[in-house]
């Protein structure tokens, strides 16, 4: 097997496993119980959470662990709830027809669209967990230029007195562009310095979906200056489910589930031990071999790129070390997938996601391809199950599917 | 088994299997010989739903030299509450297979028409208090209708499918000689030389198409295909009619189909697991009514709407009555429904007379062209249009030799039909009203109508 789709899924690596394990059976007890090695259990849970938030120059007071990404980002436009509900002035919800719900986030989520018409920026290549949450608050898209990056223009005329929350992820799913965000940060910072000179008090916040960049890229949330960070433990070699929202102190959010009050009562529910312990352990071993792995991909992504034939490389620049996205112009990409799947190398079109309901790829879409690019469209994600020998072979093994399928629809060239 | 090429209306070849014993009117051709074509192969689109069935019948075509294109109809992508529609993954297995197979894969969209002949109609069913099913009329409207004429102006020669069905030709010279031959095995069918022989020189589409039951009696599924056109099945394959469940299932697996091991979809595609009832409740507003005892009119409880109930269903009925005397642990059985007045009458009596009936009558008749049971004279019935065939239905006859389904994969029934009603021998359990009875003589469906 040569597995080339890092971005959808990682391993749990190996050191991850052996740290988790102890945490379901021996380790097993409740945090919240009171005898002494409950205790233990609590405060290893914290130390873990510790090891995460530093990663990101972060408190571990500073992040709420949640059931992975998707629920993180979901997490932190709740912001616009605590908002609407709370604050005074034009922004003000109406009252709601579903008025008993209104105090819970689904019920201000669902009231949340309309009205709010200008309070939500974010990027339009955004992942849908995003995207289908800033679409409810009926937000606006900041359009990319042809290179994936932000068109930092468009997002500057689209900032108004309305605008609270901003979403751009760090590093692109499907392309693995890493957007310039401590420009963003500073846009921001610079936004609210005005806000606060003309006396106008809605608030800005700026969110980023890091969830591909953790074991690529150095981060730190005070440098993009960034108010929520999501992270996900299952594309750094660490569990799946497991996630985590950094939420600058100042910031109000609205839970999504209430209950005990864990998590600083914005997530509660017995906290999930063994998979933040696994969390931590994947986020040191990311920390500690970030730039040899940046150099390693590097390498294979040369490799790659000299031994394919017949493509075009669509993510030239500013792109995660790990991502490869070609596209072969007039073959259909999904039939690549099963070529190659039959020979044991597993590789992604555009985007899983997209794939997988029929749509074609957004963010494909948003840089300007044409129908045919993004059906010949096809994602390489490097990682730790692969060695140089191997990409050697992926090579050779996709040249010849790719032949086979120009013979097919005899078209040589 | 023999194998002829004859050639099409427009000189291109298809392979024929025929018997070899002298004389009779029928040749089922379930699954075309393993002839392979040297050159110019005949054209075929292949419906592939990304099951195991679908994929066979293309593989099988595959070897069978045809230049095969798949298609996955999509006819339908919505999802319901609590039921994600599986769409994507069905056309992901189908296309998988294309690949594997290594011919061209497309998709086409019949959703927009799925939606107004075959939900519509559907929806207007229900309405009305009848029971329809909606899998005779995709195939009637789009399978056999929308696919095969896009089909045919793609320049195809077949369509074909994963039904276990299969068809047989006959022609004028035959037709009706010694009624439908009944045997068990195709391969000993008594028509062959006599009726083929002059083959050759006739262009298929000259020949009237039959609709043969599978060999698989347990898959056979003629009971959806029994109001497909003469057209169509005149230039439609089913390269698994001729073989068992089991061989198809052990077929994909030696030839490393993934879906072999695929989960079968059971009941409507676009219900799935989550029932009609939850989803008519999307579509129809209704209010809820009584349930009334049939004997006595006194009200036992409340429906949810009229619409939502069969007759001759136990399940679902929410009886609040006295204890001992309305729930004393026997199940009462809806017998009887009044739409206009949204009332569901029930009865715990399995005799009752709304529940066994031994006649039927039947709506929107549709019988096929080609033989029927000790009919009309042969040359009478030589006409090859549904009108005609028709006009020509057995209505005096009281033909002994049809069997009736009325649901699929029922037992077949002997019947009798004047033309209108249904006639049985002994008290049936009624279908409910807007199924179809199918009639057969043999392995040979004739036709059939909705139940009024």
């Amino acid at each position: 097997m040569i597995y080339l789709d890092h971005a959808a899924a990682t391993p749990v690596s190996s050191k991850v496993f052996e740290a988790m394990k102890p945490y379901f059976s021996d380790e097993f007890f409740n945090p919240s119980s009171p005898y002494l090695p409950a205790k233990k259990v609590a405060a290893e849970y914290e130390a873990a959470k510790g090891v995460i938030a530093h990663a990101i120059g972060a408190k571990g007071s500073d992040i709420v662990i949640t059931a992975g990404a998707t629920e993180a980002n979901n997490l932190a436009f709740t912001v616009l709830n605590t908002e609407l509900i709370f604050c005074s002035g034009p922004r003000r919800s109406r009252p709601s027809p579903r008025g008993e719900r209104a105090n819970s986030a689904m019920g201000a989520l669902r009231n949340a669209p309309s009205q709010n018409i200008n309070s939500v920026l974010y990027l339009v290549t955004e992942h849908d967990s995003v995207r289908n949450v800033a679409k409810q608050y009926g937000g606006q898209e900041i359009k990319v230029l042809a290179n994936g990056l932000v068109d930092m223009a468009d997002l500057k005329s689209k900032i108004t007195d309305e605008t609270m929350l901003i979403s751009v992820s760090l590093a692109n799913n499907e392309i693995g562009v890493i957007q310039p965000l401590a420009e963003i940060g500073a846009l921001v910072r610079e936004v609210r310095m005005d806000r606060l000179k003309r006396d106008i008090k809605t608030p800005i916040y700026l969110h980023s979906d890091a969830s591909q960049a953790l074991n690529l890229l150095d981060i730190n949330v005070a440098r993009l200056g960034v108010d929520f960070l999501t992270l996900n433990a299952a594309k750094v070699y660490g569990p799946k489910g497991v996630g985590a929202l950094y939420v600058s102190h100042e910031v109000k959010l609205q839970p999504l589930t209430t209950g005990g009050g864990q998590e600083r009562g914005l997530r509660s529910g017995t906290e999930n031990v063994p998979g933040v312990i696994g969390f931590a352990t994947a986020v040191e071993e990311a920390k500690k071999h970030l730039s040899s792995n940046r150099k390693k991909y590097s390498e294979y992504r040369k490799i790659l790129l000299d031994e394919l034939q017949g493509y075009e490389l669509i993510n030239k620049k500013h792109t995660l070390d790990n991502f490869v996205v070609l596209c072969y112009n007039g073959i259909d990409a999904e039939r690549l997938i099963f070529l190659l799947e039959e020979q044991g190398v597993y590789v992604a079109t555009g985007a899983a996601c997209a794939a997988s309901k029929g749509e074609k790829s957004h963010v494909l879409k948003a840089i300007g391809l044409s129908d045919t690019q993004i059906a010949g469209s096809l994602r390489i994600t490097f990682g730790e199950t692969n060695t140089p020998e191997q990409i050697h072979e992926a090579a050779r093994i996709i040249n010849a599917a790719v032949q086979l399928e120009r013979e097919r629809i005899g078209n040589d060239d | 088994m023999m194998t002829k090429t004859m050639p099409l209306g427009d000189g291109s070849l298809a392979p024929v299997v025929t018997g070899l014993a002298p004389s009779s009117s029928v040749v089922t051709s379930g699954s075309p010989s393993r002839h392979r074509f040297q050159s110019s192969a005949p054209t075929v689109f292949v419906g592939m739903s990304g099951g195991v069935d679908s994929s066979v019948a293309a593989m099988l075509l595959v070897e069978q030299g045809y230049d095969v294109t798949g298609v996955y109809m999509k006819n339908w992508s919505q999802d319901l509450p609590g039921m994600k529609c599986p769409w994507a993954d069905d056309l992901a297995d189908a296309k998988r297979v294309a690949v594997k197979l290594g011919i061209p894969f497309e998709v086409w969209d019949f959703e927009k028409e799925y939606r107004e002949k075959v939900v519509e109609y559907m929806l207007a069913e229900f309405k009305k208090g009848n029971t329809p099913n909606p899998d005779i009329m995709c195939n009637q409207e789009i399978k056999f209708k929308l696919f095969f004429e896009k089909a045919m102006e793609r320049g195809a020669d077949f369509i074909a499918t994963g039904h276990y069905a299969r068809t047989g030709v006959t022609d004028d010279f035959c037709r009706g000689g010694s009624g439908a031959w009944q045997g068990e095995d195709e391969r000993q069918n008594p028509c062959g030389d006599r009726g083929f022989g002059r083959a050759p020189e006739q262009k298929l589409s000259d020949r009237t198409p039959v609709l043969v039951r599978a060999v698989d009696e347990n898959k056979d599924q003629t009971y959806f295909l029994y109001r497909i056109s003469d057209e169509a099945l005149a230039r439609t394959l089913f390269p698994i009619g001729d073989m068992l469940k089991p061989e198809v299932k052990k077929l994909a697996e030696e030839k490393g189909l993934h879906n072999a091991y695929k989960k079968e979809s059971m009941g409507v595609c676009f219900v799935g697991e989550v029932g009609m009832k939850d989803f008519l409740k999307e579509y129809i507003d209704t209010k809820p009514g009584e349930i009334r005892r049939v004997e006595d009119d006194k009200v036992l409880g409340v429906h949810e709407g009229a619409v939502f109930y069969t007759i001759g269903q136990r399940h679902g009925l929410y009886l609040d009555g006295e204890k001992g005397t309305v729930n004393d642990g026997l199940p009462y059985y809806v017998v009887k429904k009044d739409i206009a007045k949204n009332i569901v009458y029930v009865s715990k009596n399995l005799n009752d007379g709304n529940l066994w009936v031994d006649e039927l009558e039947l709506k929107e008749l549709l019988f096929r062209s080609g033989p029927r049971p000790a009919g009309p004279s042969p040359r009478a019935a030589g006409a090859n249009s549904r009108a005609a065939a028709l006009r020509n239905a057995p209505s005096q006859n009281k033909s002994s030799s049809i069997q009736v389904r009325l649901r699929h994969r029922a037992p077949l029934i002997p019947a009798e039909f004047d033309g209108k009603k249904l006639k049985f021998a002994s008290k049936i359990k009624r279908p409910a009203s807007g199924q179809s009875a199918v009639i057969y003589a043999g392995e040979i469906c004739l036709g059939g109508g909705f139940i009024a």
